[in-house]
C-alpha cells in the first residue's frame, strides 16, 4: 500500500474510532472544499474536490486525561487527470498528567524546539512538575512533505531532546537538542537555546540560536529587545545572522558559504481604537559587501464599528533585486452573520539589473456567511494579472461545519 | 577587586532576576477569544509585553519555542500547520492558497516570480517549512533553461550552463548555495569542476581542516567519495 492510501486508511480510521469511544467527547470541524486554479506544470484549469478535517476525541477515560487529536485533508482532481490525493498532517494520542509530571503523545504530530521542528511518526514523552526545569524527548520517523505526497523513506529519522524553564513567570529558557537522519546516515546534527526575560515592566529581551554540531558553526543566530515605555507604543530591535548549513549527506554541505546578517528596527503604535500603525527598517549585510534595504509601514484602520481596513506597504531594495508593494484588504460585516470582504496586492519587482521591471496584481472579493452556530460557508474569487498572464483566476468555495 | 565586583554583580543580577521570574504563568485559554487590543489591558501593568503585536508573524519564531510557551492553550497543531505545512482548515478570506496548500501572507500576488527575489534575501528562510526536496521537485517540472537564473543567462542554447570564466557563478553559490541545489540536488554539475578526482578547484570553506571528520563520521562515504578516491580524505 503506497503512502496515499495509507494517509487515507489513517483518515478514515480516526473516524471509526471515534464513535467507539462512548464516553467520549468529539469536536472538530469538517470543511468542505471545492478550488479552482490554473495548475502552473500543463497550464490546464484545475477544479479540486477537497476535505479537510480536524477531529478531537477526548475525556476518553474517566479522569479526562487521555485524547486522540487528527487532522488531515483528502482532495479529488475532477478534471485535470492528478486524481485523489490525501495528506495526514497530525493524528495522535495523548495522555496527560500521569502522576501530574508526564505527559505523553504517541502518534503522527508537529514538533518544535529551537534545535529543530519536525513531524514526525513517533513519539514525544515530557517530564514537569519536577522543580524549575521539564524536560521532553521526542523520536520517530521524520515525515517530509513535498510538492503533492510525501517525500520520506524508511531511513528518514528524527530525534530531539529539551530541558526548559518552568513556573517562571518573566524567565523563559530553553536547551535542546536535535538529530535527523537521512536513509539512516547523520543528516543533522543541531544544538538550540532561546531565552525570553522581561525586565522592569517596559523591557522585553530575547535570543534564540542554532549551532550546527557538524559544521561547527553558529547556523542561526538572533537577539532583541523590545522596549514599551506605554501599553500602546512597542520598540524593536533585533539582530539575525544565518549561515547555511546543509545535511551532512548533501555534497553541498562541504561547500563554503557566506553568512548573512541584518538588523532591524521597528516600531507598533496603537493610537485608538481606531488607528494602528507599524513601520520598520532592516538592513541586510552580505558578505563580500552587498547590502540591502527593507522599509515596512502598515496600519490597521477602524473608522466605523464594522469596517476594518488593512494596508501594508514593503520596499525592499536589495543585493540582488529589488521589490516594491502594497497589500490593501478590507471588511465589513454587513450583518452579524455576513462578512464581505476584498483586497488588492501590487508589487513591482526587478529580479536583477539585467532585467525589466515587473509588475504583478492580484484582486480577491470574498465572503462570509454563519449560516447557524455550527455552519459556514465562505466564498474566495482571485485575478493575478502579470507579465505571463493576463488573468489567473483561482478561488474556492468553503463550507465548515463544527460539531 | 575586580573579582570581587564581578561576583557581587553576578550575584545581584541573579537574585534580581529570580525575584522578577518567580511567578506561575495564568492560563490563557479563556482568553483565546478576546481581541489583541485588550491584551495590553492586563499585560502592561504586569510587566508582560503583548506578543501578538504587528510583526508577530516574524517574532513568533522566538515565543513558539518550547521554553515557556503557552500557544497550545488557544491554538491547536492545526494553526501552527496551516502556515508551516500549507493546511487550510484555519484559514480565513484573506489566505492565499496555492492549489491545495494554504499559503502565509509572505507569498503575495506572483509568488512564484517573486520567490527568488525573497528566497535570496534570508537563505534560511524558505527551510522553515520547505525541505530542500520541495524546491527541486518543483524546480524539476520545469524544462531546462526555462528558469532564469542570472549566472545562467549568458551560456548554452537555452541558457541552462552557468559562465565560470565571470565568476559568478562563485559568488551567487556561496551566497545562495540552497538555490543551486533546488535544481541540482545531487550536485552533479557542481562535481564536474570541484571533483579532486580530476583536479578541480577546491569548494571546501576556511575552516575544512578541523571540521573534515565530522561529515566523514556522520554520512561516511557516501559523501567523500563523490570527489576523492577512497581512502584519499
Amino acid at each position: 500500500m503506497g503512502m496515499k492510501g495509507l494517509t487515507g486508511v489513517l483518515l478514515l480510521g480516526t473516524l471509526l474510532v471515534a464513535p467507539a469511544a462512548w464516553s467520549a467527547e468529539i469536536h472538530g470541524r469538517s470543511s468542505t472544499q471545492l478550488l479552482w486554479f490554473n495548475n502552473d506544470y500543463n497550464s490546464r484549469r484545475e477544479t479540486d474536490l477537497a476535505e479537510y478535517l480536524r477531529l478531537s476525541v477526548t475525556n476518553l477515560d474517566k479522569a479526562g486525561k487521555a485524547s486522540i487529536y487528527g487532522y488531515g485533508r483528502m482532495t479529488q482532481d475532477l478534471n485535470n487527470g492528478n486524481g485523489f490525493n490525501s495528506r495526514l498532517y497530525y493524528l495522535y494520542g495523548e495522555y496527560r498528567d500521569l502522576f501530574d509530571k508526564v505527559d505523553f503523545r504517541l502518534g503522527r504530530q508537529f514538533v518544535n524546539e529551537e534545535a529543530g521542528t519536525a513531524i514526525v511518526d513517533g513519539a514525544q514523552v515530557t517530564l514537569k512538575n519536577v522543580g524549575p526545569v521539564a524536560f521532553s524527548a521526542f523520536g520517530g520517523r521524520n515525515v517530509i512533505f513535498d510538492l503533492d505526497n510525501e517525500g520520506g523513506h524508511g531511513g528518514n529519522l528524527a530525534l530531539g531532546v529539551s530541558a526548559y524553564l518552568q513556573g517562571f513567570k518573566a524567565t523563559d529558557f530553553e536547551f535542546s537538542w536535535f538529530r535527523k537522519w537521512d536513509d539512516w546516515d547523520i543528516a543533522q546534527d543541531m544544538l538550540g537555546a532561546t531565552f525570553k526575560q522581561y525586565l522592569f515592566n517596559n523591557i522585553k529581551i530575547y535570543g534564540n540560536g542554532r549551532y550546527d554540531l557538524t559544521a561547527e558553526t553558529f547556523n542561526e543566530l538572533l537577539g532583541g529587545i523590545k522596549y514599551f515605555p506605554l501599553a500602546n507604543l512597542i520598540f524593536t530591535g533585533e539582530y539575525y545572522q544565518s549561515y547555511p548549513t546543509f545535511d551532512s549527506t548533501s555534497i553541498y554541505s562541504v561547500f563554503a558559504v557566506d553568512r548573512y546578517r541584518e538588523a532591524a528596527f521597528r516600531v507598533d503604535y496603537t493610537i485608538n481604537e481606531m488607528i494602528t500603525l507599524n513601520g520598520g527598517y532592516t538592513a541586510q549585510f552580505f558578505q563580500e559587501g552587498g547590502k540591502g534595504h527593507i522599509y515596512h509601514l502598515g496600519c490597521i484602520l477602524r473608522p466605523i464599528d464594522p469596517l476594518q481596513l488593512n494596508v501594508e506597504y514593503d520596499n525592499n531594495q536589495g543585493y540582488n533585486g529589488s521589490t516594491n508593494g502594497i497589500i490593501v484588504d478590507a471588511y465589513y460585516d454587513l450583518t452579524k452573520a455576513l462578512q464581505v470582504s476584498g483586497g488588492i496586492a501590487y508589487d513591482v519587482y526587478q529580479r536583477d539589473s539585467l532585467l525589466q521591471d515587473e509588475i504583478a496584481r492580484t484582486y480577491w472579493l470574498g465572503g462570509k456567511y454563519k449560516l447557524n452556530k455550527s455552519m459556514t460557508a465562505s466564498l474566495r474569487v482571485e485575478n493575478t494579472v502579470t507579465d505571463q498572464f493576463s488573468s489567473n483566476v483561482q478561488g474556492r468555495f468553503v463550507f465548515d461545519y463544527d460539531f | 577587586m575586580k573579582k570581587w565586583f564581578l561576583a557581587t554583580l553576578l550575584i545581584t543580577v541573579t537574585t534580581f532576576s529570580v525575584q522578577m521570574a518567580l511567578a506561575e504563568k495564568m492560563s490563557h485559554k479563556e482568553y483565546a477569544t478576546t481581541a489583541i487590543s485588550d491584551c495590553n489591558s492586563c499585560h502592561k501593568s504586569e510587566g508582560v509585553a503583548p506578543n501578538h503585536e504587528g510583526d508577530w508573524v516574524r517574532g513568533h519564531r522566538v515565543l513558539a519555542s518550547k521554553a515557556g510557551s503557552n500557544c497550545s492553550q488557544c491554538h491547536d497543531q492545526s494553526f501552527c500547520l496551516d502556515c508551516h505545512s500549507g493546511g487550510g482548515i484555519d484559514r480565513d478570506l484573506s489566505t492565499r492558497n496555492y492549489h491545495n496548500d494554504y499559503v502565509p501572507k509572505s507569498h503575495r500576488s506572483n509568488f512564484l516570480s517573486l520567490h527568488p527575489v525573497k528566497a535570496l534575501d534570508n537563505p534560511q528562510s524558505c527551510n522553515r517549512c520547505h525541505d530542500a526536496s520541495y524546491c527541486s521537485e518543483c524546480h524539476s517540472r520545469f524544462p531546462k533553461g526555462s528558469l532564469r537564473i542570472k549566472s545562467h543567462l549568458m551560456l548554452g542554447p537555452n541558457h541552462q550552463k552557468y559562465a565560470p570564466a565571470l565568476f559568478e557563478h562563485a559568488t551567487e553559490a556561496r551566497r545562495n548555495l540552497q538555490s543551486c541545489q533546488a535544481c541540482h540536488p545531487d550536485g552533479d554539475v557542481c562535481v564536474q569542476c570541484h571533483s579532486a578526482k580530476l583536479g578541480g578547484t577546491n569548494p571546501h570553506p576556511r575552516n575544512w581542516g578541523s571540521i573534515s571528520d565530522n561529515y566523514r563520521d556522520r554520512a561516511g562515504s557516501k559523501v567523500c567519495t563523490k570527489c576523492h578516491l577512497p581512502g584519499t580524505y
